[in-house]
């Protein structure tokens, strides 16, 4: 029974309690449990601490053991109830198991007959209620946190009603009570380090979170250096130089790739069309064979029948050639003899008959007078004249004997000539016919070849191939116009999204600097308040406040409303009290009820301070957002921008390769194109130069027999013209025999005819004489003889070209007058077999054109079968079983039949040839990508990683992850991302060191008070310990220190924005060398965190404890260990006397200053090594603390008699744990 | 003459530590901060100055491509021939590197696993493998284990990944490439002088 009218839990009874059924244990002095181990003594202990912890996982139950909900509270009807004693009326509280533990207070004493009914078994929470309530009794609702019943306990409750259930008034550190006996419990069974007491101190200040957790700061200091190393890694020369090889080598290979399945989809295409064209194209060039020889039989056939044509008409011409030959000759014979003049002639002998008969008359009539004379001189004369003419005619006869001989002789000599001249012209003629022969044939073949050199040169080789080239170049050229249009296009949108991102992100880049000044300018001004208060809160123990404090109760309401703030924190002011003026100004008392209080308490400073500090943080925190938001909008535009941009200058790149492409091909093209012309010329050239060389031959033969053809023309004409000039001077001597024999017969016949005209003559004149003298006119009978002479003379030479003139005129009418009709005949022959030489050179030259067309098909069907037949032996034996074809035989195989322009032998040797280039390369790019990939780590953020076993794809998606990484510009957001970091990282570390060292001024002042208490402590009597003296040192704990340098490092420079994080555009001088510094700093603390593996920084890392204990004669200097001053009990003892001034330093710190009259329970289990002696020391150590003791003994051994409650705990047969007391008197204390 | 007169580098220690036991520095080295130790030797600043230095001991930085190594300056025979035994065995594993599918190549990253998985099934690489002479290797895996712990060791190649038993092929490897590449193989004369037979390094 609690008579001291203090506060203090006077009673714990357990109901169904682990395995206790009842007990009921008062406490109110100290008290000790007696039992051997494992009997409870400890549970109870614990059930006591619950009641000031209220958490049940504080009690120090291990993880494997059942929870304290589980082992205390197994039952329904399992409560554990605390009866308070306070001034006036006890009252308690009842814990008990809804789910979770839940209390209620009772305004009253604990009864057991509250919770037992008539069968003394326990009952069930409602029926307590209900049982409590008939009985009138205050019954708060259930308290369901163990914070509120904590507030409830230590008096901050603000519910009126519970108000009142307090066992002391706890201030708002009041935490530290229960912690600190929390903390007695569980670490009285340690030995005596300053850890502990740094642990304890720490603990009782500290919640659970108020600790840097180191592995926290190591994963974001290794997050930040992992990212920092990839950067740096990147934009390391040798990298950068790396990615433009393996960018360069990309292009190259898949170039490559493309050019070998381009080649392999046309193999396929050749491959198929050979297969389908193989038996058609058989079947086409066996046609063209047949349609050759078609075409040849039928050319035969039209040549022979106009050879038949011309043979006839020739006939025709020589016919009529020799008969105009014949007339001409007869002509010129004819023309030779006067035939003109002899015709003439002729055309006058009627004319000269009559003029003769009209003579004769004429003579008879004059001579009819002298008929006799007449007739004598007329038969003289007429005598004479027969002589005369028989003689003429003798001789006549003699010459026209010789004139027909030689006539004759000419005539054979004539005929002799004609004959020999016909042999040599037939002769000349066969040998002509011949010549000609030969030289119409050459000329036919000569006139062929001229019109093969025609077809030749208007025949355009490979005119397929050029025409397909041709097609391709101009499709090409179209396509290539429209890509650098495209491509202009799109480097415009490049430039300008690149402006425009260079903008936004200056626009971004300026508003976060501003924001930055700002928000430090803001702190700035807010440090300087905050400094401002904590150097009132410095000096406020000395100033005139910290006397006010001490010394005036009451005093914010009379000094505090007159009072000059500043005044208030001068410490030369020396105040003193004098109780003649207190409540008075000077002397003068003043109602100030009415007056504001101007100043403030130490809370209310302490409260400005947090709320600047909170205003800091919110400023930070503000400033971060805006840094993140600041980030975020960078990495929408970067991601908008990057994007797009990547896009565009993907499309950029990959036109500009289709450029390329299209402009290699074009120039392939103009190569093949200028191939297949020089081939189609050369082809041409080839035909043309076999043509030549045998037109030249024909031509040369040609000459030849033209040569040969004249030569024999001069033979013949010389053998003619011999001939001709034997005959005719044949003819000539002929002539000339004949002529001199005729005239010498003439001079003969001229010399006897004038003889006989001389006797003719006489006899006329002797006629005459006659006549004379018979009358007769003889003159005008000589006119009429005269004229009748002349006649006879003009019919004589009349009737010698008679018969020529006769021959003549039959030869005219057969021959001459017919002679235009012949030539007429003869021309129409000569055109008409012209005619048919055109119409069988005509016709020679169709077949040819037409032969040499269906040759050059057949040609090409033959060739094209040995070219497919060839390449397909090729793929064959050459290619089937290569790797290459492995490679691309899904492409080969999958091809459309299709005619290509190139041969499928060049086309395998060419993929061939192309795969080993492209193993090169492929090699080259594999070790670029190997060498880039391993300069990252195996993690790399930027995901640069390739395995060994990689396949091509991969590596490929590899380099165009890489571009794409490029084009993006990802490494300027991943430095913006890492920038942040660490000024998150410098601010996080900043802000933890920051909480945490705030909270070393309370372990100094802790520390203060308890080096005090020591000092208060009263060991006198004893002797046996002279001093416990406690001192605060500096933490030498390496990562601490880092961690404090971070955070000077952050005050110094306030919130890092870390744009100068790498050497980039952004970065000037001294933000970069800041960087450098911080990156440093983070690196230090890094590999320290790593050293010194530790998990946390606690508070109690923040500083060292140093004791020096003097017991007796010993004294062990600052030390941190005090487990060796003297025996075990010596070292309970001080280790108690520490506790138990630690718990009273805190209950005193933590409790309202109004709140004294209460007493706590420090629970130390385990003193059985302690002598009596320092027991009864300890005892009243801790009583002028308002400290009851709580102690487990092990057994009985007088010690407990020091105690007021000594309780045994003893196991029933059953089980069950009985706690009774044990009849014992308190000796003392 | 102390450190300091050669205004040298903080890590000058680690980088003797390092190459003083023969192994190389190289830029893509991860562990040890080996591509660090690297970029402090490339500097042009510091790599004089720690020549300099070095040099005092009769020791001399070599640089390779991306790597950097020790010799020594006035090299005995006997520690050249030493070095050439060393490297003779690496003539066969280099080979057997260099016949592999998918190639070694700085920067490389395989498993042991992997090596061997491909010697089994390639007769060729198997009896590459076999002629490499490794002692106490009994399976083919652990012979490429033992090759790749070895080739570690000579810091060639660096276990990046303990777990999952991952090799990364070091800048250093440049090194026994042009070794390899420095060797010319010549025919035999006609003379029987013993020395003009086998191979020669350059």
């Amino acid at each position: 029974m609690n008579t001291e009218n203090v506060r203090i839990l006077n009673r714990i009874v357990e109901i169904n309690i682990s395995n206790v059924k009842y007990a009921d244990i008062e406490l109110c002095g100290n008290t000790c449990f007696v039992g051997t181990n494992n009997f409870g003594k400890t549970s109870l202990q614990r059930a006591i601490l619950f009641f000031y912890s209220a958490n049940s996982r504080g009690l120090g139950i291990a993880q494997s053991q059942k929870s304290f909900e589980e082992h205390y509270f197994r039952y329904e009807n399992s409560y554990l109830v605390y009866e308070i004693a306070t001034e006036e009326k006890n009252f308690f509280v009842m814990v008990y198991r809804h789910n979770k533990l839940v209390f209620r207070f009772v305004d009253a004493p604990y009864d057991a007959d509250f919770f037992f009914n008539a069968n003394d078994e326990a009952m069930k929470i409602k029926e307590i209620i209900s049982g409590l309530e008939k009985r009138g009794i205050y019954i708060s609702n259930q308290i369901d946190t163990f914070e509120r019943y904590r507030n409830i306990i230590f008096g901050t409750e603000t519910d009126k009603q519970l108000a009142k259930f307090h066992l002391l008034k706890g201030n708002e550190k009041y935490q530290n009570i229960p912690k600190s006996i929390t903390n007695v419990f569980l670490s009285s069974k340690n030995s005596i380090d300053s850890r502990f007491i740094k642990d304890f101190i720490a603990n009782s200040l500290t919640t659970e979170n108020s600790s840097i957790r180191l592995e926290q700061v190591e994963r974001q200091l290794r997050q930040f250096n992992e990212k920092y190393t990839d950067i740096e890694t990147f934009i390391k020369k040798e990298t950068q130089q790396l990615i433009e090889l393996i960018d360069k080598k990309y292009d190259q290979v898949h170039l490559l790739k493309g050019s070998q399945m381009e080649l392999a989809d046309k193999l396929g295409s050749s491959l198929r069309f050979a297969e389908s064209q193989n038996e058609a194209i058989r079947e086409a060039s066996k046609k063209k064979e047949e349609e050759l020889e078609i075409l040849t039989e039928d050319h035969e056939k039209l040549i022979s029948e106009i050879d038949n044509k011309q043979g006839n008409v020739r006939e025709e011409i020589g016919y009529y050639d020799k008969s105009i030959r014949d007339a001409n000759k007869r002509l010129r014979d004819y023309k030779d003899k006067n035939i003109e003049e002899a015709v003439e002639k002729n055309a006058e002998r009627e004319k000269l008959q009559v003029e003769q008969n009209i003579a004769r008359r004429e003579y008879e009539s004059l001579t009819s007078n002298v008929a006799s004379i007449e007739l004598k001189y007329a038969s003289l004369l007429e005598q004479l004249r027969n002589d005369k003419m028989a003689y003429i005619n003798t001789i006549n006869a003699k010459t026209s004997e010789i004139f027909n001989h030689y006539n004759e002789l000419q005539l054979l000599q004539k005929n002799e000539f004609n004959k020999r001249e016909s042999e040599l012209k037939t002769k000349r003629e066969e040998a002509f016919s011949e010549v000609n022969a030969e030289v119409t044939a050459k000329q036919i073949e000569f006139n062929e070849l001229k019109s093969d050199e025609k077809v030749i040169r208007n025949t355009r080789f490979y005119e397929a191939e050029i025409k397909n080239i041709e097609t391709e170049l101009a499709e090409l050229r179209a396509i290539s116009y429209k890509n650098k249009s495209e491509r202009a296009i799109k480097q415009n949108m490049v430039q300008t999204l690149q402006r425009e991102w260079e903008a936004i992100e200056a626009k971004l880049k300026t508003s976060l600097s501003n924001e930055v000044n700002r928000t430090n300018g803001e702190i700035i001004k807010i440090k300087n308040e905050i400094k401002d208060i904590e150097s009132k809160l410095n000096v406020q123990h000395d100033a005139f406040y910290g006397f006010l404090e001490k010394n005036v109760k009451d005093w914010h309401h009379t000094i505090g409303k007159v009072v000059n703030e500043k005044l208030l924190f001068r410490t030369d002011i020396n105040p003193e009290l004098k109780e003649e003026t207190l409540k008075t100004l000077y002397g003068v008392s003043l109602n100030l009820e009415s007056v504001d209080v101007v100043s403030k308490s130490i809370e209310e400073y302490q409260f400005e301070k947090n709320e600047r500090l909170a205003l800091i943080r919110d400023l930070e925190e503000a400033l971060n957002a805006f840094q993140t938001s600041n980030n975020e909008e960078k990495m929408l535009a970067a991601d908008k921008y990057g994007k797009q941009l990547g896009e565009f200058k993907e499309d950029v790149k990959v036109l500009s390769y289709s450029l390329d492409l299209a402009d290699k091909r074009e120039k392939k093209l103009m190569i093949e194109l200028e191939d297949w012309q020089m081939k189609a010329g050369g082809e041409v050239e080839q035909s043309l130069s076999g043509n030549r060389q045998r037109l030249n031959i024909v031509e040369e033969e040609l000459t030849l027999l033209n040569k040969r053809k004249n030569n024999l023309v001069d033979d013949f004409n010389r053998q003619l013209d011999q001939l001709k000039v034997y005959s005719e001077e044949r003819l000539q001597d002929l002539k000339s025999r004949q002529e001199t024999e005729i005239s010498e017969l003439e001079v003969e016949k001229k010399n006897q005819v004038k003889e006989f005209e001389s006797k003719e003559e006489e006899i006329s004149k002797e006629k005459e004489t006659n006549f004379k003298s018979k009358g007769v006119d003889s003159k005008q009978l000589k006119q009429v003889e005269m004229r009748l002479k002349e006649v006879q003379e003009a019919l004589k030479e009349i009737d010698q070209y008679a018969q020529l003139v006769s021959d003549y005129l039959k030869d005219k009418r057969d021959i001459f007058d017919k002679l235009p009709d012949f030539i007429q005949k003869k021309e129409e022959y000569v055109k008409s077999n012209n005619e048919l030489t055109a119409q069988a050179e005509e016709t020679t030259r169709k077949f040819n054109l037409k032969r040499m067309e269906l040759n050059k098909q057949k040609r090409a069907f033959d060739e094209e079968l040995i070219e497919f037949n060839n390449g397909v032996n090729f793929y064959s034996n050459n290619f089937r079983e290569t790797p290459v074809y492995a490679k691309y035989s899904e492409i080969i195989e999958r091809a459309e039949a299709k005619r290509t322009n190139y041969n499928i032998m060049d086309l395998c040797t060419q993929l061939l040839k192309n795969d080993s280039h492209f193993n090169e390369e492929y090699g080259a790019f594999q070790r670029y990508v190997n060498d880039f990939s391993g300069r990252f780590r195996l993690d790399n953020h930027f995901n640069f990683i390739i395995r060994n076993d990689a396949t091509q794809a991969e590596y490929e998606r590899f380099a165009q992850n890489l571009r794409s990484f490029i084009n993006e510009n990802k490494i300027e957001l991943s430095i913006a991302e890492t920038a942040t970091q660490i000024g998150l990282v410098t601010d996080s570390i900043a802000t933890k060191v920051k909480e945490l060292s705030g909270q070393k001024d309370k372990i100094q002042h802790i520390i203060t008070l308890i080096a005090e208490d020591f000092k208060k402590a009263e060991f006198e009597e004893s002797k046996l310990i002279e001093f416990i003296k406690i001192k605060i040192e500096e933490s030498d704990n390496k990562v601490y220190k880092l961690l404090k340098r971070i955070e000077e490092f952050r005050e110094e420079h306030g919130l890092i924005y870390n744009e100068g994080l790498f050497n980039t555009d952004f970065a000037t001088g001294t933000k970069r060398e800041i960087s450098g510094r911080a990156v440093k700093l983070l690196e230090q603390l890094r590999s320290a965190i790593k050293e010194q593996e530790q998990e946390e920084i606690r508070l109690q890392d923040l500083f060292e404890l140093k004791f020096n204990i003097k017991e007796g004669m010993n004294e062990t200097g600052w030390t941190h260990k005090i487990d060796s001053i003297g025996s075990t009990g010596t070292d309970i003892l001080v280790k108690a006397i520490i506790y138990i001034t630690l718990l009273h330093v805190f209950i005193k710190e933590s409790s309202h200053r109004s709140s004294k009259d209460f007493k706590v329970h420090c629970i130390i289990d385990e003193v059985g090594q302690i002598s009596a002696h320092y027991l009864r020391e300890l005892l009243k150590f801790a009583k002028n603390r308002n400290i009851m003791m709580i102690n487990g003994l092990p057994n009985k051994s007088g010690l407990e008699s020091h105690y007021k409650y000594t309780y045994q705990f003893r196991k029933e047969d059953s089980g069950n744990v009985r706690i009774f007391p044990s009849i014992v008197t308190e000796v003392e204390a | 003459m102390t450190a300091e007169d050669f205004a040298l580098p903080r890590q000058t220690h680690d980088i003797f530590a390092i190459m003083a036991r023969g192994h190389f520095i190289s830029s893509n080295g991860t562990k040890d901060n080996m591509s660090r130790l690297y970029d402090i030797i490339n500097q042009e600043e510091n790599f004089p100055r720690l020549q300099a230095y070095f040099n005092v001991i009769k020791y001399n930085i070599e640089r390779g491509n991306n790597y950097f190594y020790f010799s020594r300056i006035n090299e005995g025979n006997s520690l050249i021939e030493k070095k050439l035994e060393t490297f003779e065995r690496y003539i066969d594993v280099i080979d057997l590197f260099a016949s592999m599918d998918n190639k070694i190549t700085i920067g490389s990253r395989f498993r042991p696993a992997e090596i061997a998985e491909e010697c089994n099934a390639n007769v060729r690489l198997k009896q590459k493998l076999q002629k490499i002479p490794m002692y106490r290797s009994e399976t083919m895996l652990n012979k490429v284990r033992d090759i790749c712990d070895l080739m570690a060791r000579d810091s060639y190649l660096e276990l990046e990944d303990e777990n999952t038993e991952s090799y990364k092929v070091l800048d250093s490897y440049n090194y026994l490439m042009d070794v390899i590449n420095a060797i010319s193989i010549y025919e035999e004369s006609t003379g029987t002088d013993s020395n003009s037979s086998g191979i020669i390094y350059n």
